[in-house]
């Protein structure tokens, strides 16, 4: 298992509650066989979408771009609810919300959330990603 | 787990095409994934841009568009998708996120067929598509289906209507046509048009009638259906068929019609030629036999339901035949034109029969039925559906007769036709029209054997006599075949030697124990065709008993046949003459042909390469009758024939009349030229023989010598008679050759 050295550890949980189980199954359930790796192509994607989404939200905080943050949350809520990422996903639906009425300095704690939630979703997806 | 295809309903339809839009790589690989688990093609687009660039030369059966993306979302593509060409109705469906009530309306304003909220129940959306494309196909069946019916009915020339009472207080009710109904009363799309406008159109003489149908139809809420003649608006007249049903509301009462109009202005002009051709004879365009028929039923009818006569006139034309044959087919033709024209002058020829009016009694109507028709041929008919008494008939006959008379010029010649006219009455000669046509052809007939260009009623007797003669034609026909027929011969004599020279076969019918004469049954044959295969029998008849007397008697001399010119005119003639020669061991100059010279001429051009051939084969050919006709003497000169028979009644005349000695002298004459040689025919008397051979004619034939007789007889005719020279006219014939040898020698030639 690899660690992001530049990424600071939290509160370390186990992958099968950060990743729900349910939404695991329903994933292998699109391709039984496994002839497609769909499970695996859709976690890499995930992967990479959610790298790329974290340094973008990171960077609206950092901004304070809105439309920008509240893009990455939009996304992040739906693709993480499709793996099981469903903390994830209930963090970036609540920071969509909020952004309709709020600036995004007004939101730091939940973005904050948001990173570090993201960070170990992470962590959790590549330890379901073969080598 | 699902593996529901989306087309349960038809396993072989193509999976349906999906183009899904999401800038969200996840959810896009997730979602195509779901749905092509459940049957779906999947086209993945990232963007709306490159979405939009996609449906340029693509189509997919639906469109799945996330509503939330960067750069052009799925509000702007759907409203762009929207206004490209081919794109106003494919489904699309928007994926919004949940509770996204902006969004959702913010869908259907860009043009969204429906909505989705971004969950990950995939079989919902699977169903969701599902529902979209088939709602989507029916719409797109819907819309071909309008398209076809449209295309139809503009190829029909029909459109359809819908017609809505009006209320108690409104007039006219309302009344809305298709485009196509517009178009096909002569409207533009938009046109103010009521029920009173267009029965403005119509023609006014119809009108009334139209509107009266209208309201009966209404009054009974019947269905409508009839044809209405209207001008369109540019001038032009169609015929415009209307149908429609009545429509009722809950509780029964009719609120109006619905139905269709339908130019059928060039289906009824082609129903109207279809009607004339069968209906009408093409050449003279009179009433045809069929027609014709059609009409005279009518006219018995009526006749009997009124009480009154009815007419039928047989017209047949005299000599037509023989101008047919000698100017020519279509000189014929022009001639029953012409005659055609006269004969519709004499009667109130009506074109067009009432028919509607017809069944009315007590109308006049069933005058219409009055016309002269063609039956075929040179045979016409004239109808008269009421006349008072047999003398209207008759006058119609006489007007007849009296327009025939008149000179027709035909084929720049002027030519004489007369008619012969049989009338038939209804009911005092017949209760149908095949009684009636019948007896008008038997009365018609009657006036063609007692001379022609005449009328006459029918009468019971005349059917008589028409009966026997059909015994008598079906009778002669079985002659040939039961051994009936007989030939007699009557010997030709050379006065001055005693001696017979030929003999003339001459045919009788044994018919029963009567022997029926010539006279009563060869003019019969030759009007009936049987004259041919009576005339082949005489040949092999006279070629068999040829061959009899040369065995017994040493015979070597022509037995003659008389031929009709047609048999001449066949080409089986020789080939006839031939078998028979060979089939009795004859030469074939041992029968001689007769024609009579009538005959000749009148066939002469036909008959000479019979002639030629015969001579060839040396079958010698007399002319019979000769004097009577009016041979050409240049033709006589080229003509390949042997023999003049001197006509009778110039012999009869012989030492009575100086004339017919001068025409005999100058036959004699013409013959002695022509190195023909000549025989005198009826000759009876003494006197007549030593005229005829004073004038230099020593062959005869006549009662004098013997007459017709059985082959049998003959050989006891010259037995008994010639051999022992016991006949007066022997012992003249030697005084005549003043010490010539006797008649005949003991020898070969004993007769």
């Amino acid at each position: 298992m690899l660690a992001m050295p530049d990424i600071p550890q939290s509160t370390p949980r186990p992958a099968a509650t950060v990743l729900d189980e349910a939404s695991l199954q329903r994933l292998r359930e699109l391709d039984p066989q496994g002839t497609n790796r769909v499970v695996e192509r859709v976690l890499r994607t995930f992967e990479g979408s959610l790298q790329r989404l974290l340094a973008q939200a990171a960077q609206a905080t950092l901004t304070g771009d809105a439309e920008s943050a509240r893009h990455a949350a939009h996304t992040l809520k739906s693709s993480s609810a499709s793996v099981g990422a469903l903390a994830l996903s209930r963090c970036c639906g609540e920071i969509e919300t909020q952004l309709r009425t709020q600036p995004v300095a007004a939101l730091h704690g939940l973005l904050d959330e948001l990173q570090d939630e993201g960070q170990r979703v992470l962590r959790a997806v590549r330890d379901q990603l073969p080598d | 787990m699902s593996n529901a295809r989306p087309t349960p309903d038809d396993p072989t339809a193509k999976p349906p095409e999906v183009l899904l839009v999401d800038d969200d790589e996840v959810n896009l690989l997730l979602t195509a994934a779901a749905l092509r688990e459940r049957g779906f093609n999947i086209t993945e687009s990232n963007s709306g841009e490159q979405a939009l660039q996609l449906l340029a030369d693509w189509s997919p059966d639906v469109i799945v568009l996330d509503a939330m993306m960067p750069g052009l979302d799925g509000f702007a593509t759907c409203q762009r998708l929207r206004t490209m060409h081919g794109y106003e109705n494919v489904p699309v469906l928007m994926l919004t996120g949940l509770d996204d009530d902006a969004s959702i309306t913010r869908a259907y304003q860009a043009g969204a067929t429906d909505f989705f909220v971004k969950a990950n129940q995939w079989s919902l959306l699977a169903g969701r598509l599902q529902y979209l494309l088939r709602a989507s196909r029916t719409r797109l069946e819907l819309e071909r289906s309008q398209a076809r019916l449209a295309r139809a009915q503009d190829l029909a020339r029909m459109g359809s209507f819908d017609w809505r009472r009006a209320g108690p207080q409104g007039s006219g009710g309302t009344l809305l046509l298709s485009s196509q109904g517009l178009r096909v009363l002569g409207h533009g799309i938009g046109d103010p048009v009521t029920v009173r406008s267009i029965l403005r159109q119509v023609k006014r003489s119809e009108r009334a009638s139209v509107m009266r149908l209208l309201q009966s139809v209404m009054l009974h809420s019947s269905v409508l259906a009839t044809d209405v003649p209207v001008f369109l608006g540019d001038g032009r007249n169609r015929i415009i068929h209307v149908e429609a049903e009545p429509e009722f509301n809950e509780h029964g009462h009719g609120i109006g019609y619905t139905g269709i109009v339908q130019d059928v202005t060039d289906r009824r002009v082609a129903e109207d030629r279809i009607r004339h051709l069968a209906n009408y004879d093409s050449l003279t365009g009179l009433p045809n036999r069929r027609h014709l028929v059609w009409r005279m039923e009518r006219a018995i009818d009526h006749a009997r339901r009124l009480g009154h006569p009815c007419a039928f006139l047989m017209i047949d034309l005299d000599r037509f035949k023989l101008i047919n044959d000698t100017l020519g087919h279509a000189a014929g033709d022009e001639l029953l034109m012409e005659v055609a024209q006269r004969l519709r002058a004499c009667v109130r020829h009506s074109e067009q029969v009432m028919e509607n009016s017809l069944e009315a009694v007590g109308s006049r109507a069933h005058r219409s039925l009055e016309a002269v028709g063609r039956l075929g041929g040179d045979e016409f008919i004239a109808l008269l559906p009421e006349i008072s008494d047999e003398r209207d008939a008759q006058r119609v006959a006489d007007r007849i007769l009296e327009v025939m008379r008149a000179p027709v010029l035909v084929g720049g010649q002027e030519c004489f036709v007369t008619a012969s006219v049989g009338i038939a009455i209804f009911p005092r000669d017949g209760n149908s029209v095949a009684d009636l046509m019948r007896n008008s052809d038997v009365a018609m007939f009657s006036v063609k054997s007692g001379g022609k260009d005449a009328s006459a009623l029918y009468s019971p007797q005349l059917a008589g006599r028409g009966r026997e003669k059909l015994e008598l034609e079906s009778a002669l026909h079985k002659a040939i075949e039961r051994d009936e027929l007989v030939l007699h011969y009557q010997p030709m004599v050379d006065v001055r030697s005693a001696r017979m020279v030929g003999a003339e076969a001459l045919m009788r019918w044994q018919r029963g124990n009567a022997l029926v004469p010539p006279g009563d049954f060869i003019p019969l044959a030759e009007e009936s065709g049987l004259i041919v295969p009576l005339s082949e029998w005489a040949l092999r008849e006279a070629a068999r008993q040829a061959r009899i007397w040369k065995n017994s008697f040493g015979f070597d001399d022509a037995i003659s046949v008389n031929l009709p010119s047609r048999v001449f005119e066949r080409g089986q003639l020789v080939d006839q003459l031939h078998r028979n020669a060979l089939q009795y061991g004859i030469p074939h100059r041992m029968v001689r042909l007769e024609i009579t010279e009538t005959g000749l001429m009148k066939e002469l051009q036909s008959v000479i390469p019979s002639l030629l051939q015969l001579k060839d084969i040396n079958v010698d050919v007399a002319i019979d009758d000769f004097g009577t006709g009016y041979s050409s003497l240049a033709y006589l000169t080229t003509l390949p024939i042997s023999e003049l028979k001197i006509d009778r009644s110039f012999v009869r005349d012989l030492g009575v009349t100086p004339q017919s000695s001068g025409i005999v002298t100058a036959i004699i004459a013409v013959a002695r030229s022509l190195n023909l040689r000549v025989i005198g025919e009826g000759v009876e008397t003494l006197r007549q023989m030593e005229v005829l051979h004073r004038l230099g004619c020593s062959l005869m034939q006549g009662f004098l010598f013997s007459r017709p007789i059985p082959p049998d007889d003959l050989e006891l005719w010259l037995q008994n008679t010639v051999l022992p020279r016991r006949a007066p006219w022997i012992g003249q014939a030697a005084e005549l050759e003043l010490g010539t040898l006797p008649v005949r020698a003991a020898g070969s030639r004993a007769y």
